[in-house]
């Protein structure tokens, strides 16, 4: 009797967990709105940074410090330090993509990002103010991990 | 000798404040169990302690919320020693961010459930983050690459969010 009660209250939360799921009208109304909007601002992004050559930018708080090719397969890599806000930040480019690989925040996810190499891709490292985003013809995928 | 005789607060009070405290012990620890969690995107975390301050909105009302949302973003920022970082001040303008629209929509969209207000809540934490962001630390409008993908996430997971607040709200309803 015990167990049918159990079983029967199991069941009953069970359905009140799927009628919570389903929302109401005006919350599908609300996710599709929001959805819309997701996809047509993806597409402008996409439209923006996916045409030309596939290069990196790095930023340090407003200025584009440089911009720099991908290298390919064979190609030598770039190497160079960037002075943030608390202090110098390495910076590789090479043919797996660019990546930070030292940083002076205390948290060092932007190192423990790793390469990124595709379109729309980002590194920042809030702390040290430095952004890197990679722009260009490649296959536009997201990936991106910040501090 | 004189002695003073210290008031008494009316028990249903002091039931609401340990409720209160209840939430916010709960909300600090997701927060702290949040940034344990391994980084899915920039400043995207499930929204578990968000949850919190949905469940304080319906049970207690939009001050109780605010005020909750504000506490746990200082309280757990002490802890995971990241108080007046970069790191508090874009998850404190998310937090508020959040609770705001959240009570907003709570208050003023008829027909709204829990599922609706946690998910304008967490597409709002996402904008507010990448707003302050931009705003205070990395002047880019690049920064707004990565923004779509992040905010399709927001919308999984404040949907999600939303369902466990409404079941939860609706266990704990006497």
């Amino acid at each position: 009797m015990c167990d049918m009660v159990t079983l029967a209250a199991n069941l009953s939360s069970r359905q009140n967990m799927r009628n919570a799921l389903k929302g109401t009208w005006t919350d599908r109304i609300l996710l599709l709105v929001a959805l819309l909007c997701i996809a047509l601002s993806w597409f402008v992004i996409q439209a923006n940074i996916a045409a030309g050559p596939a290069v990196a930018e790095v930023y340090y708080d407003k200025t584009l410090m440089a911009t720099y090719p991908l290298p390919q397969k064979g190609q030598a890599s770039i190497h160079f330090q960037l002075e943030g806000k608390l202090g110098l930040s390495e910076v590789v480019i090479d043919e797996q993509g660019a990546r930070i690989s030292s940083s002076p925040c205390s948290s060092q996810r932007c190192v423990l990002s790793g390469s990124h190499r595709h379109a729309g891709d980002m590194i920042a490292c809030v702390p040290n103010r430095i952004l890197i985003t990679l722009r260009g013809s490649s296959a536009s995928r997201f990936d991106a991990i910040v501090e | 000798m004189k002695t003073s005789v210290l008031s008494r607060p009316p028990l249903h009070e002091l039931e609401s404040k340990a409720s209160w405290l209840a939430l916010l012990m709960l909300a600090i620890g997701l927060h702290i169990f949040e940034a344990a969690l391994p980084s899915l995107g920039p400043w995207f975390k499930p929204g578990l302690a968000n949850l919190i301050t949905l469940l304080a909105l319906v049970l207690m009302g939009p001050k109780h919320a605010l005020s909750l949302a504000m506490g746990r973003v200082i309280i757990g920022s002490f802890f995971i020693g990241t108080l007046f970082t970069p790191t508090f001040v874009i998850s404190l303008a998310g937090g508020m961010a959040a609770a705001l629209v959240m009570i907003a929509a709570w208050r003023w969209i008829p027909g709204i459930s829990l599922v609706g207000i946690s998910l304008l809540g967490a597409l709002a934490h996402m904008l507010a983050q990448f707003v302050t962001v931009e705003s205070l630390f990395i002047q880019q409008a690049a920064l707004y690459y990565a923004l779509p993908p992040l905010l399709l996430l927001s919308c999984i997971s404040g949907w999600i969010n939303g369902a466990l607040a409404g079941y939860i709200a609706a266990r704990l309803e006497p």
